[in-house]
């Protein structure tokens, strides 16, 4: 991961250990809870669209050609005189859906070939080793061109073939993860009282990979949505259907710029903070969580 | 590192580069179909009787009745041997769609290298002189808003800023002269470098803090050696690794955003080169994109793994 710490992170002088350890909410952070707030606000949105009295994002002249931002038209129209702020909003229910469906796949395989490989090691970690460092190795935006390409631009298969790119750094985390916890003293007890490696692996090293996993959710959702806007941005994205990146590409040609530059700014400033804040609650939960391992 | 790591990590690149061929290789032939991709929609056997001429000549031309192992190892082998094939499309040489264009995509990837070097390690010390300040806390923020910027968001907000509104830079490309190309690539660079230059001031940030509290920092001030050159001499070289092992993983990011940045700002590189081979199924330039692009990124990261030692000579890698 890009911005990881150092493991030769050293505190700040002001954080000395207290008594009596805030709870896990104050230490999030104001921070934190603006950011989920903001998502709340973009997911709620983004599912509520059928039904909040916006204007269709397809219907032309609702407001002047390139018309700048005014009450009732909040973002401004574009050069067909649609509503940008409607168009926004229908926008991201693509954006956040490609993100939410890439980042399960990559988590449920990812996350199940880490543990395993981790857990019982031997030649199946070799093999699955191998897999991560040559997905990892593969230009990626590359890889989900070629998959959409051949296989279809539909949601799922851009979703699918986003989630395959998250399967080795999701894989690698768990893997590590679960070398750490595998030599514990639980799993050996766990072992010796006669539990199955299912069981260990459920019920034991689970729950344990699960929190340092979820900070690398959110910054890997973040990661997709941008990958679906990327994808969107080339020209290669759902056929029908609005999608962040297809509206800033279409806003972002030498015209539109030059007329009408909100057209472009409203959409991406709306990109721009989801990807924060996603970026910023995963980043505070790893520091809250101690998850060193993410840089592995 | 001993001449049994660096062949064993040899062993290991090449084991990585023929697997990915594989994966590509593999996933165009069984993903898509190779003899529509020459000849379009009359390669379905229902197609008409007086297209059957036209569609056994390409299966020959291409040995597409050979089994599927066969035309990996003679691509291969091909491969090895300098000769990349030629596009379906037009028939052009594709090593000489490589050998044209293969130059500007490298420019721009060492140009954003460069502008992100040259930002962030200043950056990064005057930040870490002054760590947990209000300046650095200010400055740390502006980083990571950096971070979250996507490269196409940021290369159309660059070409609105400088571009269109104060044309201070060119909105078409231009390489007659490498004064044109540089002025050219700049806007592009920039949006390679952004979050490049974030990622390395945050690593090189932590690190410096962390040596600066070291005795040998202790002993150099005491020396009486001025603060810039205790700074740049003495805790900057041993505060280099994490950057350092982000600069080959951020290769590969740098690969996927000149996909980006070139098919918007028109760059005749192969980044925009390879969506265009992909978009119209000329997958012979998609495979030579695939492979130089992927031994450029292995190789890069082997050199870092060659550079630890000469940071630190104390580094021993085991293979």
């Amino acid at each position: 991961m890009a911005d990881t710490e150092s493991p030769r992170t050293v505190a700040p002088p002001d954080e000395v250990p207290l008594e009596n350890p805030p709870s896990i909410a104050r230490q999030l952070g104001l921070g934190f809870w603006v950011s989920v707030a903001f998502l709340a606000v973009v997911i709620l949105l983004a599912v509520l669209a059928p039904v909040l009295p916006l204007n269709e994002p397809t219907k032309i002249a609702v407001g002047d050609k390139f018309e700048g931002p005014r009450p009732g038209l909040w973002f401004g129209a574009d050069g067909n005189g649609r509503d940008v702020f409607s168009l926004t909003i229908w926008g991201s229910r693509i954006s956040l859906l490609v993100g939410l469906i890439a980042i399960t796949i990559g988590f449920v395989v990812g996350g199940s070939l880490g543990i395993v490989s981790g857990y019982f090691r031997g030649m199946f970690d070799k093999v699955v080793s191998f897999i991560f460092v040559t997905l990892l190795s593969f230009p990626a935006l590359i890889l989900a061109i070629l998959i959409t390409t051949l296989l279809g631009n539909t949601v799922f298969w851009i979703s699918a073939s986003l989630g395959l790119l998250a399967v080795a750094p999701v894989g690698r985390l768990a893997r590590a993860q679960t070398l750490v916890f595998a030599e514990r003293d639980f799993i050996a007890a766990a072992r010796i009282l006669g539990a199955s490696d299912g069981r260990i692996i459920v019920k034991e090293l689970l729950p344990n990979v699960v929190i340092p996993m979820s900070a690398l959710a959110l910054l890997g959702m973040g990661i997709a949505i941008v990958a679906e806007g990327t994808l969107a941005f080339l020209g290669i994205s759902v056929d029908d259907g609005l999608s962040w990146g297809k509206q800033i590409a279409a806003a972002g040609t030498t015209r539109v710029l030059r007329e009408a530059p909100h057209v472009a700014l409203f959409p991406i400033s709306v990109l721009f903070l989801t990807v924060l804040c996603l970026n910023y609650a995963g980043d505070r939960i790893r520091e809250v969580f101690d998850a060193k391992e993410l840089s592995l | 590192m001993s001449a049994r790591v660096i062949a064993s990590r040899l062993a290991q690149m090449v084991l990585v580069v023929v697997a990915v061929t594989m994966l590509a290789f593999g996933s165009m032939n069984f993903l898509g179909d190779p003899l529509c991709n020459i000849i379009g929609p009359i390669c379905s056997e229902d197609s008409g009787e007086e297209f059957a001429e036209v569609r056994a000549e390409a299966r020959a031309q291409y040995h597409l009745d050979d089994s599927l192992p066969v035309r990996y190892g003679r691509w291969l082998g091909d491969m090895a041997t300098g000769d990349f094939g030629r596009s379906f499309e037009n028939g052009t040489k594709v090593s000489t769609t490589l050998s044209n264009k293969l130059p500007i995509t490298i420019t721009l990837m060492v140009y954003a290298q460069i502008l992100a070097v040259l930002v962030s390690i200043p950056w990064a010390v005057w930040s870490a002189s002054r760590a947990y300040r209000a300046v650095d806390k200010a400055s740390t923020v502006v980083s990571f808003g950096m971070l979250g910027i996507p490269v196409f968001a940021l290369s159309v907000l660059l070409f609105w800023l400088f571009a269109v509104k104060w044309d201070i830079f060119p909105t078409r490309y231009e390489d007659a002269t490498f004064g044109a190309q540089l002025k050219s690539l700049f806007l592009p660079a920039l949006s390679l470098a952004v979050p490049l230059i974030a990622t390395y001031q945050r690593l090189l940030r932590t690190d410096l803090i962390s040596t600066l509290q070291e005795d040998f920092i202790a002993v150099a001030r005491a020396k009486g050696l001025s603060n810039r050159r205790v700074l740049f001499r003495h805790a900057l070289r041993p505060s280099m690794f994490s950057m350092l092992t982000v600069f080959g993983i951020q290769t590969g990011a740098l690969i996927g955003g000149s996909l980006i940045v070139e098919r918007y700002f028109s760059i005749p590189g192969i980044g925009a080169e390879v969506v265009e081979a992909i978009i119209r199924d000329d997958f012979p330039t998609v495979l030579a994109v695939v492979v130089v692009v992927t031994v450029i990124f292995v190789v890069v990261n082997f050199i870092v793994d060659l550079l630890y030692g000469f940071l630190d000579p104390r580094v021993q890698l085991d293979g």
